[in-house]
């Protein structure tokens, strides 16, 4: 900004050399830590390389390798039923929350704030936090059970419970799925419940025919994003379970980052990473296709 | 939605109209529970941690009886129980939380005043200058927000290795000096939304671009300016993935890294110390979230907004 | 000089007392330790990322992989590489630190696994040591155990789940070697690990799946606390490292214990000699550090016999030089170093593959095993293992070869 003092007088400057000055930093972002780094990905995902010594081609080895790799599959369908489950329970809850907050009772606000809290928490002491409530023998939450006379499973030792705490921790931020829903809640014209009400219309049946079509954009926009959120999901089972009991939350990127970072097979972390990039590009877009048969745009119908 | 709760109050069962304060009650309650936990964790001696049991305060034992909450000796003890882990905690052999939290703050600022500048100069050549491809470059820039941050992990280490900034801070600052998607749509819609007249009445005057970015836009942005270096903010400080995988020496690693490394590297999990330094860790947030409580929601909220 | 190390606590401070040694022994060097947790990981990212510290501590079983990967120094490549001499070792520590014909490192340590016994609980059921023979040693622990009304276990004779660490022991203790390094094969799926994983199952059956696993899952999963099963006297036996004795010492010193090998199959060959893995600690030098020459010294100073033996006395290992000094069993904190001794120069005893898929390779092992557990046939679930090991097996040959002969 040094020419700031210095008014400039050529107003020949071409625009598109304008528009490029202006956004060069991004354009420079753009190009180095995205298409670079996918660009390099693509092509060692061609190779065996093991970061110290050069990278060995191999054609397409690593993704025929991963057709037969047992693991491959099991971190797949680890990390689908993780997005199905935190999607699915996340987008129901946090309508529901959202709703009801914005009946605006005394207090909702702070109720809002609480809600949020969460998502500003450093995901390693999310983890932690949660890792400590789902203690099996001092946790919070299994000697809660345990006042009411259920004797609490091992949550994160026992397979069959291990990926729903994973989920419940995902769970936990949906603070900004919330505050997005109440403010698209907000923007439903009143006038459409006013009729509503002299049709005399169920507050269940006014929320499934009108306020959820209205808001329809927003629940897709919601749906995506936490698919992609979902995806990529790392953290929380690397510091609760290190992907155990018996792989039963290895996730997708555990497993890409064992690969790249504790067996030196950057090549085929590569590879992996690609197909975990095309998988979130299939999950979107069949939401987007399935938004653009069920989303109601306003002004359109 | 006032209106539906308007139009039958009056004929709502009294049980109905508690159902909702209760609902809500029982919601806070569950998002709140961790952190006051953790809290809860943090000042109690280890033996007690351990026991679980629902006691929010430590047991605080004196000639072989319980302090009541009403003694003054009780809550002398409280603070000697939570001074305890907390000095502990500061002067653990396993971790060097001071430096932590210092190196936190230095790549958050750092990266703040980055994505900030660079966020607010690429929205305005997104928002006031009319070129060939600023549709497409806003196009690319939203669907990159589509991409899995972790797909990058191995990647972008490649790259940084190439670079030779292994082992420093630099990956975890530098990229926010050029911009992120998230900061630019937010910015460029708030500019958007500044009249166009402002603009080009100085035009006429013969001001330059810089000049009516700095002195016109610039100050009337503030507000987005500031969401935009909270998120950034946030984000640095609670930053896993990337600080542990090109930080490598102790005395470099910031929080999230750090509190990882002081939890594997403990032999047994002394789960007071863990929350009491998961505290530490999310104090910063805490406060900055609790003094811009407004600005945080809605900016979240302007996300959802529709193009 | 910067060193990487992944003790802490005591073990910590012996290694730094050496150092302090070695800093007070001359003036031209200076070498500081730091502490580094998940330590494998990480060095061999700054390695990769170019930018190493001098010394590294890793585990013996990953010579192979940094070896391979050219991540380390050979011990050839030092000007002064005469002074190392491999001949100083006993058997299974020289091939611990050689990998395909060089050496890569100094030892740092040696230890073995032995069975720990509560000489209390056993004397209930009329024993002074466990049995020699499998069969015989099952029934002992099943006297051992203690349910309650509804089948939650207060008290186990032996459980293969804790401390859980190394399931693919329990296939060397049946002589399965795992590897073959002659011909790259990976053996898991054969009839003695079957036999292993098959006695394993029985176990789980006896005292249910879900019992055993809530037992388990209480426990801490480390040993260096006075919850640990055996100190806290939760479990009567455990197969577990030398280090336990000085953690017995400090959480539960009342606690009347003792050391065997152990048991084996009836059908054992040689059943004198003792089974199990020898295992150490390594200290290399990463290729591309600041001052490789100057590490090599350091290194060459730990290596002395009165240093390894200092670091063995404080971590209650045995001693992983040939010759021992007269005065190592004195004052040593592990009154039963010599049962450990004993196993790591028993000629059955094995260290573990030689590969650099090793880690993958135990990281399958330990979810087969806990498929085992919990019901699943052990001959399904091992064939998947050695498929997918033998696979990743063949890769490395054949990246190896692209690489050609010692680079």
């Amino acid at each position: 900004m040094t020419s700031a003092d210095r008014p400039i007088r050529v107003r020949r400057v071409h625009p598109w050399l304008l528009g490029v000055a202006w956004t060069s930093p991004w354009l420079v972002g753009l190009v180095v830590f995205l298409a670079v780094p996918v660009l390099l990905s693509l092509i060692y995902g061609f190779t065996e390389y093991s970061l110290i010594e050069p990278p060995i081609p191999v054609g397409a080895a690593n993704y025929r390798e991963m057709l037969g790799d047992g693991l491959f599959w099991r971190v797949l369908a680890n990390t689908l039923l993780y997005t199905v489950l935190a999607v699915g329970i996340g987008t129901v809850l946090s309508l529901g929350i959202a709703v009801a907050l914005e009946q605006r009772v005394p207090g909702s606000d702070l109720v809002r704030a609480v809600v949020f809290l969460p998502t500003v928490v450093p995901v390693v002491a999310a983890s932690l936090a949660w890792a400590w409530m789902f203690s099996a023998e001092s946790g919070l939450i299994n000697t809660l059970l345990a006042h009411v006379g259920i004797r609490g499973p091992d949550w994160l030792g026992d397979g069959r419970w291990a990926m729903l705490s994973v989920v419940i921790v995902g769970l936990w931020g949906i603070g900004s799925q919330v505050v997005i829903y109440a403010a698209a809640l907000r923007d439903v014209p009143r006038q459409l419940y006013d009729a509503a009400a002299i049709d005399g219309a169920t507050p269940i049946g006014r929320f499934f025919r009108i306020t959820l079509p209205q808001i329809s954009p927003t629940v897709l926009f919601n749906v995506v994003m936490s698919i992609i959120w979902s995806i990529q999901v790392f953290a929380a089972p690397l510091i609760m379970t290190k992907g155990g009991p018996d792989n039963a939350t290895l996730v997708y990127s555990l497993y890409v980052y064992r690969n790249a970072f504790e067996y030196g097979r950057m090549g085929y972390a590569s590879a992996l990473a690609w197909v975990q990039f095309l998988v979130a590009l299939i999950l979107t877009g069949m939401a987007l296709w399935l938004g653009r048969r069920l989303v109601h745009y306003r002004g359109a119908s | 939605m006032s209106s539906l709760s308007a139009s039958s109050r009056s004929r709502r069962a009294w049980w109905q109209r508690l159902a909702l304060p209760a609902v809500l009650i029982l919601i806070s309650l569950v998002f709140i529970a961790p952190i006051a936990w953790m809290g809860a964790t943090s000042i109690k001696p280890e033996s007690q941690a351990l026991e679980g049991g629902l006691r929010p305060l430590p047991r605080i034992e004196r000639d072989g009886g319980g302090l009541g909450v009403t003694q003054p000796d009780y809550w002398r003890g409280v603070a000697a129980s939570a001074g305890a882990t907390y000095r502990d905690v500061l002067t653990s052999p396993f971790a060097d939380f001071v430096a932590y939290l210092r190196n936190s703050l230095i790549v958050a600022a750092l990266s703040v005043v980055g994505m900030v500048v660079s966020c607010s100069v690429v929205a305005y050549g997104l928002s006031r200058i009319r070129w060939q491809g600023r549709g497409v470059l806003f196009l690319i820039t939203l669907a990159t927000m589509m991409i899995p941050a972790t797909v990058l992990m191995a990647p972008q280490f490649i790259l940084f290795k190439h670079l030779g900034w292994i082992g420093t801070y630099r990956p975890l600052w530098v990229p926010a000096w050029l911009g992120g998607a998230f900061g630019i749509f937010l910015m460029r819609q708030f500019f958007l939304g500044i009249p166009r007249e402002l603009d080009e009445a100085a035009r006429l005057d013969g001001c330059s671009h810089p000049r009516i970015f700095v002195s016109i836009i610039l100050p009337l942005a503030r507000p987005a300016l500031a969401v935009v270096a909270l998120f950034q903010f946030t984000a640095s400080w609670n930053d896993f993935v990337l600080p542990l995988i090109v930080l490598n020496h102790e005395h470099e690693y910031t929080l999230g890294v750090g509190l990882y490394m002081f939890v594997s590297k403990h032999g047994s999990t002394p789960w007071n110390q863990v929350m009491a330094a998961s505290v530490l860790a999310i104090l910063p947030v805490l406060v900055l979230f609790l003094l811009t409580q407004r600005a945080f929601v809605e900016g979240i909220a302007t996300r959802g907004l529709k193009d | 000089m910067l060193y990487w190390e992944k003790w802490t606590g005591r073990e910590g401070a012996a290694i730094q007392r050496v150092i302090d040694r070695y800093n007070e022994s001359q003036h031209h060097a200076w070498v500081h330790r730091v502490s580094i947790a998940d330590l494998p990981a990480k060095a061999m990212v700054a390695i990769g990322g170019g930018d190493p510290p001098d010394l590294v501590g890793l585990f013996s079983f990953n010579v192979p992989h940094y070896a391979e990967a050219r991540a380390v120094m050979a011990m050839d490549e030092f000007a002064r590489s005469d002074e190392f001499d491999l001949d100083r070792y006993a058997p299974h520590v020289r091939d611990i630190l050689t990998h395909e014909g060089r050496a890569w490192g100094g030892i740092n340590t040696c230890s073995t696994s032995a069975l720990f016994f509560n000489r209390t609980h056993l004397r209930e059921i009329g024993l002074d040591a466990p049995p020699r023979t499998l069969d015989a040693f099952d029934e002992a622990a099943a006297a051992l155990t203690v349910t309650d009304a509804t089948g939650r276990i207060q008290r186990a004779g032996f459980l293969q789940t804790l401390p859980g660490w190394w399931p693919y022991l329990w296939a060397l203790i049946f002589d399965c070697p795992l590897y073959d390094p002659a011909t790259h094969r990976a053996i898991i799926a054969d009839d003695r690990a079957i036999a292993a994983m098959h006695w394993v199952q029985e176990t789980a059956r006896r005292l249910g799946v879900g019992a055993t696993r809530a037992f388990s899952g209480a426990f801490p999963r480390t040993y260096h606390s006075a919850q640990d099963p055996f100190i806290s006297e939760r479990v009567s036996m455990i197969l577990q490292g030398p280090w336990l004795s000085a953690f017995i010492r400090e959480h539960n010193p009342a606690l009347d214990w003792g050391c065997v090998p152990m048991p084996l199959p009836a059908d054992a060959p040689e059943p004198h000699l003792a089974r199990g893995m020898v295992e150490g600690d390594v200290l290399m030098i990463p290729r591309g550090c600041p001052h490789p020459e100057e590490a090599f010294d350091f290194l060459l100073f730990t290596q002395l016999r009165e240093n390894q033996e200092l670091l063995a006395k404080v971590h209650g290992k045995g001693s992983p030089m040939r010759e021992i000094s007269d005065s190592f069993r004195e004052g040593h904190t592990n009154p039963e170093v010599t049962v450990f001794d004993a196993i790591a120069r028993s000629h059955r005893a094995r260290i573990l593959p030689q590969t650099r898929i090793w880690k993958q390779y135990a990281d399958m092992v330990m979810s087969a095993f806990d498929a085992v557990w919990g019901g699943e046939s052990p001959e399904s679930a091992l064939l998947l293992v050695e498929r997918r090991a033998q696979q990743l097996l063949d890769l490395d040959s054949r990246r190896n070869a692209a690489h050609g002969p010692n680079a």
